[in-house]
């Protein structure tokens, strides 16, 4: 009953004028940054968070604005995937598959249409299941001492190496990198000034703003110099623009099963929409691919990944909210938002700020809403945008970083700053390293070091204390099983393969 | 760049960084762990991942080549110059400027590229400084805009 009372409150605050108006403007940048190639939601959070905090917008507001941006992102992706077979952001690939040639096939608007409605179950199925399970799990981290977080913060960082794909330690290393530049400043516990060279820009540490644009904004722009690709591909919106009654009931099993293993997926940190939608589209093509339309315009291929990814997107709230660990670049940043607001989430935030918390989950429901108002209807002007030309787009999008930068000190060293780190962060993206590892590094860090300082503080140096309660050891375990297993499991399917082409050549 | 370069550095600023943090100390310490515990860890755990890429460098990622270095450099010139100036040059001039190497790069002409950058600067200036109440430069032309 608790629930439902704080759920009601929470629509309270998302049904304000302002929460409206913002999440209604959130939904729209999200969809078009979303649907740009080359932008994905992590961009787009980063580049509009700085603002937000400009703007001087309570934090609930703030959050909620990032949050309509995420998942307009997660909307937006689809439309570029289906009508550009270039997807808009790397949850849409899978879109790509059976969308674009469902485009060609003169679908477009079916394809649009069903996988905006999809997109929409996969963030309501989140929603139901954040409602459910957020504030049990919120309960149980209450428990959770500093020997506890710093095993957990470890957790979080063995699951992104692990699932983060082909190079682990490359993962590791943008993290090790992260958590190094989060050290550079003012130690708060002994007064010493770190990796600072005397410089007083660097006193109070390197903005968490600096290092987001940077890395997301400027070294992306670089990216997108490298990969130029021209929109000339565009299939025009023909024909019908809404999808059938008998296309949907073939649909409603499918999006269903793939919004849950999303929403599921989206929880455990690292994995996210990306590896969300692949499993969705795997799995339907596994239990329905009998004729073999699979990848050749099959409506149902449409419909699961984005049923997935938006499940995931929504899903990666809850670690973020109750464990105030985040488990993706994007919530990683949302929380580096929050602590532009001196706010640190974490089970504590549910009884102490119930009104921010809940405001939150309730606007994702009413953002869900909006995005399908205006993703099924404006698609037209939708497709106008991506006809904007990059010379025009691009010093736009570099322009409004710089003011989101500025706007925090106002100062030239953050402006430079933020562009070497952008360039190295370029140089680190061409060999491989992923970022998304290197920004919860560097959001984590203060966390992880006060919290390994606080546990050894209670024993006085004792290191016994970092394994000292079962749900310690249980997430230590876990992150050996989340480093160890993937790497074994690729070995076991190379040798598999290996052995079945050897049997049959 | 391969990955035996990237661990490389990685293994020297590990380096850098643990010289430069052996001094840390409190001057009253209160706890057993200091300041320059946590740092020493991290650069202990950076030269271990840089020398495994060291020892075993990975053939993913793409190479660096000189084409793609001409491709990138006025983009890249444009951008820190941007940053350098910002202040000095204001925030519309400084944007419009930005725009021509910028705009040009990603295939607009110089007077395509010129004129878009000149309306952004004009039109988010007004939008974030007037509107919004977000303070931009206005540098050079603070005899129009007023401010700084």
């Amino acid at each position: 009953m608790d629930t439902l009372q704080h759920l009601l409150a929470g629509f309270a605050v998302a049904l304000s004028g302002i929460n409206l108006g913002v999440a209604a403007f959130g939904a729209l940048v999200g969809t078009i940054v979303g649907m740009l190639p080359g932008l994905g939601p992590i961009n787009g959070v980063a580049i509009l968070m700085p603002l937000a905090f400009a703007l001087k917008l309570p934090p609930e507001t703030a959050l909620i604005l990032l949050s309509a941006v995420y998942l307009g992102c997660e909307f937006g992706g689809r439309i570029s995937s289906i009508l550009l077979n270039v997807p808009g952001d790397a949850g849409a690939i899978m879109t790509a598959l059976d969308g674009h040639p469902m485009a060609r096939k003169g679908l477009a608007g079916v394809a649009l249409s069903i996988s905006a409605w999809a997109s929409f179950v996969g963030t309501v199925v989140a929603f139901v299941g954040i409602v459910l399970f957020a504030p049990l799990l919120a309960r149980w981290a209450l428990a959770f001492g500093p020997a506890e977080y710093f095993a957990l913060m470890c957790f979080a960082f063995a699951c992104i190496a692990g699932l983060m794909g082909d190079a682990p330690m490359k993962a590791v290393l943008a993290a090790l990198i992260g958590l190094s530049l989060s050290t550079v400043g003012l130690d708060s516990n002994s007064g010493v000034y770190r990796f600072t060279g005397g410089d007083v820009h660097l006193s109070d540490g390197i903005q968490f703003i600096v290092v987001v644009i940077g890395v997301f904004s400027v070294s992306e722009i670089l990216l997108m110099l490298e990969n130029q690709h021209s929109t000339s591909g565009l299939i025009r919106v023909t024909g019908r623009t809404l999808f059938n009654l008998k296309e949907m009931a073939l649909t409603t099993w499918g999006t269903l099963r793939s919004a849950v293993l999303g929403f599921v997926v989206g929880v455990l940190p690292g994995a996210g929409a990306t590896i969300a939608s692949a499993m969705a589209y795997t799995m339907e093509k596994r239990l329905n691919d009998s004729e073999g339309t699979f990848g050749k315009g099959d409506i149902r291929g449409v419909s699961a990944p984005e049923a997935a990814n938006n499940a995931s997107a929504a899903g990666s709230f809850v670690p973020m909210l109750t464990l105030g660990v985040p488990g993706s670049g994007t919530t990683a940043v949302m929380v580096g938002a929050l602590s532009l607001y001196n706010i640190t989430p974490g089970p504590a935030l549910f009884t102490q700020q119930p009104d921010l918390v809940w405001g939150l989950i309730a606007s994702m429901l009413v953002a869900a809403v909006m995005l399908l108002i205006i993703n099924i209807p404006l698609v037209g002007l939708f497709v106008k945008i991506l006809q904007v030309p990059n010379w025009m787009l691009v010093p736009g999008i570099l322009a409004v970083s710089a003011v989101g930068v500025y706007a925090v000190h106002a100062t030239t060293f953050d402006l430079v700053l933020m562009t070497v780190l952008g360039l190295l962060a370029y140089l680190l993206r061409k060999r491989g390293v992923p970022m998304a590892p290197l920004i919860l590094g560097f959001v984590l860090g203060d966390m992880m070091e006060q919290n390994l300082r606080r546990a050894l503080s209670i024993t006085d140096g004792e290191l016994g204390i970092l394994v000292g309660s079962p749900i310690a050891i249980g997430l230590w375990a876990g992150a050996v099983i989340m480093v160890a297993v993937p790497p074994i499991v690729r070995v076991v399917t190379r040798r598999r393969a290996a052995s079945l082409a050897a049997a049959k050549g | 760049m391969s990955d035996r370069i990237l661990g490389a550095v990685c293994v020297v600023a590990a380096a850098g960084m643990a010289w430069a943090a052996q001094d840390y100390a409190a001057a009253i310490s209160y706890e057993p762990v200091g300041p320059k515990a946590f740092p020493l860890l991290l650069a202990g755990l950076l030269a271990v991942a840089g020398a495994w890429l060291v020892i075993r460098p990975s053939s993913h990622g793409d190479a660096l080549g000189w084409a793609q270095i001409k491709v990138l450099l006025p983009g890249a010139a444009a951008m820190v110059v941007y940053a350098l100036l910002f202040e000095t040059l204001g925030f519309t001039v400084a944007t419009a400027l930005m725009a021509v190497p910028v705009g040009m790069a990603f295939g607009g002409t110089w007077k395509q590229s010129l004129a878009g950058g000149a309306g952004l600067g004009v039109a988010l200036y007004l939008l974030f400084d007037k509107l919004l109440d977000v303070v931009l430069p206005s540098g050079l032309l603070s005899f129009v805009l007023g401010g700084r």
